[in-house]
């Protein structure tokens, strides 16, 4: 069986087992916190009747172990229970959400990955000038300035005073440009910074000296040596970088009201509802440890001396 | 004192780190230098704009911003070092442990770390925060539990080389003990890069506290916090824009002014990453330099 091939499968089996070990993690954690899930579903005024009846409907009379068991089978087959509020199934609820995440998340990253690739060669091309300055100043600007300043303020320029853009939800096109530049341009800020130290280490090998010396154009040197050599190290950016971004999506849901993930697993955090916040994040989770295996096989495939 | 003066040469570093430093002292003397009570609620006087008896305006309870700022300096402070603390005080031990004796408790310990670091700050935090509750303890143990695996890395990847060094043969030849040989031979080479660490942590602190309590989950209402302050200020933007100046002003320049000392403070004790960082000197080498730029 081929390398890559074989890695492929052997992370894939990874997935399934940590996914689930993060849900007997998940069910574990949940079931010390302190309070009785009845009472809490019932609410505070109901009768002792009620909040036995409704243990005994939802099993939380029977031993751990017997719930444990029935959670992940129930799991196995795609039902991850119902929500306490809205009584619907959970999976239905969570689905499109992670899709929504998904839009925002990829969008924000395409545009953090362009804004960053040509800023970032840019300054190491002129290290030390004044665009470089300037490049290395704004993207620590961009850092030192949290998305949900930089997405109030463009709320406000934008929404309210200038009333160019919709502020919140997901309707049109128009929904996604305040939420993806607010995000891209705070993991642009990041990643511009990284881009720009693989591009100078890159630019500082001796084979760039030898190009230089045969007489290779500048622009061939950095675009097509420099960035080819830059080339893994960058890979290894934006794939943990994605996974920033989709943490930093939790944010810019929550400014934007955009319903993602994100911002169902805030909501769902804030009116404690056990069954969603578990699914909310089983998801989150899985994304991450599928990303980081994404990069894994990219890596690999990228660089043939690489081998697991 | 040869560390200071490699410290001081850096001008903007010195700068911000008297910005740092003026920040810490006002959050220490917070509850004195407020002009105004943080918490009286005035309805007579809301939303006011900026002016003279109130520099960032008045928020929707009539509270005064200013004051509402500066002890909020105090909370963020606060939560980020009791956090920092909480990191270090269980993950170099941790490490140190886990690389001395090796073998499965070392492999054990660096899976555990890897899985950890695979998942962002936030996620962690709300995992914590369905336990724990959201409260300043709530964000500590979340912010202190989600940078613990860098702090184990460090103590065990320095431990791993002073292992091997002599000193600490002659002290196991000596029969020293263990406890002996990890306190009073491998921490002192473990304190520099801890500092580091822990400092260029403080500001992702203080950012991750900010977030925590803008989404609600964080510190709760009436303490004042930024980032829960700026969610109040969300809330009346049409009408009182001016409110979210304050808070963002002060996050800002915090998160800035830590960022800067934590890279000039890994410049000064490892000279060799000067070229990494952004705001360092350019190339000294006039030759590369000249090359770089013929295009």
């Amino acid at each position: 069986m081929p390398a890559l091939l074989r890695l492929i499968v052997g992370r894939l089996c990874f997935i399934v087992l940590a996914g689930f070990l993060l849900l007997s993690f998940l069910f574990a954690l949940f079931h010390m916190i302190p309070g009785d899930p009845a009472v809490l579903l019932a609410g505070d005024s109901a009768t002792k009747e009620v909040v036995d009846s409704i243990r005994a409907a939802y099993g939380f009379d029977r031993p751990l172990h017997v719930q444990y068991v029935s959670y992940m089978s129930h799991v196995l087959v795609g039902d991850f229970g119902v929500s306490n509020y809205t009584r619907q199934p959970v999976l239905g609820i969570v689905l499109p959400r992670v899709l929504n995440t998904a839009q925002l998340a990829t969008l924000a990253m395409l545009l953090a990955a362009s804004i960053s690739l040509v800023l970032g060669s840019l300054s190491a091309m002129f290290w030390g000038h004044p665009l470089d300055r300037v490049v290395t100043l704004s993207s620590l600007v961009g850092i030192c300035t949290p998305v949900f300043v930089t997405g109030i303020a463009g709320i406000y320029l934008f929404g309210v005073w200038l009333e160019w853009l919709p502020i919140a939800g997901m309707g049109s096109w128009w929904n996604y440009i305040l939420p993806v530049v607010t995000l891209g341009t705070y993991q642009a800020a990041i990643f511009t910074r990284m881009v720009r130290s693989c591009m100078i280490d890159a630019l500082s090998k001796e084979f760039i000296v030898t190009a230089r010396a045969k007489g290779v154009r500048e622009r061939r040197i950095v675009y097509l040596h420099a960035m080819r050599n830059a080339l893994l190290p960058i890979i290894t950016l934006f794939g943990l970088g994605f996974g920033h971004t989709l943490g930093g999506s939790v944010v810019v849901e929550s400014i934007f009201n955009w319903p993602g993930l994100g911002r169902l697993m805030v909501e769902s955090v804030l009116t404690r509802d056990l069954p969603v916040i578990q699914a909310a994040i089983f998801f989150f989770a899985i994304i991450f440890i599928t990303l980081n295996m994404l990069v894994d096989i990219i890596y690999t495939w990228a660089d043939p001396r690489i081998r697991y | 004192m040869q560390f200071l003066r490699t410290f001081t040469r850096d001008k903007i570093g010195s700068f911000f780190a008297m910005v740092l430093l003026a920040l810490i002292v006002v959050a220490i003397t917070a509850q004195w230098i407020t002009p105004r009570d943080p918490f009286a609620v005035s309805l007579r006087e809301t939303m006011q704009p900026p002016s003279w008896s109130h520099w960032f305006g008045t928020d929707q309870f009539g509270r005064d911003v200013l004051s509402r700022v500066i002890l909020a300096t105090q909370v963020t402070t606060k939560i980020a070092l009791s956090s920092i603390l909480f990191a270090v005080i269980l993950g170099v031990p941790l490490g140190m442990i886990s690389a001395y004796r090796g073998g499965i408790v070392d492999s054990i310990c660096m899976r555990i770390t890897d899985i950890m670091l695979i998942f962002p700050i936030i996620l962690v935090a709300i995992v914590i925060v369905v336990v724990a509750g959201p409260s300043e303890n709530g964000v500590i143990l979340a912010l202190g539990l989600s940078q613990l695996p860098q702090f184990v890395r460090i103590a065990r990847g320095v431990t791993l080389a002073a292992k091997e060094e002599l000193y600490v043969e002659a002290a196991i030849a000596a029969g020293a003990g263990w406890r002996r040989i990890l306190w009073r031979h491998i921490w002192p080479n473990i304190s520099t890069p801890v500092i580091v660490q822990a400092t260029l942590t403080l500001p992702v602190f203080v950012l991750n506290t900010a977030a925590l309590s803008y989404l609600g989950l964080g510190v709760q209402p009436p303490t004042p916090e930024w980032g829960q302050m700026l969610n109040e200020a969300k809330e009346v933007l049409t009408s009182a824009p001016y409110l979210i100046i304050g808070p963002s002003v002060a996050l800002f320049l915090f998160v800035l002014s830590a960022n800067l000392v934590g890279d000039t403070l890994q410049e000064a004790m490892n000279p060799k990453l000067k070229a990494r960082t952004p705001g360092s000197a350019p190339s000294t080498d006039p030759v590369i330099d000249q090359a770089r730029t013929n295009g």
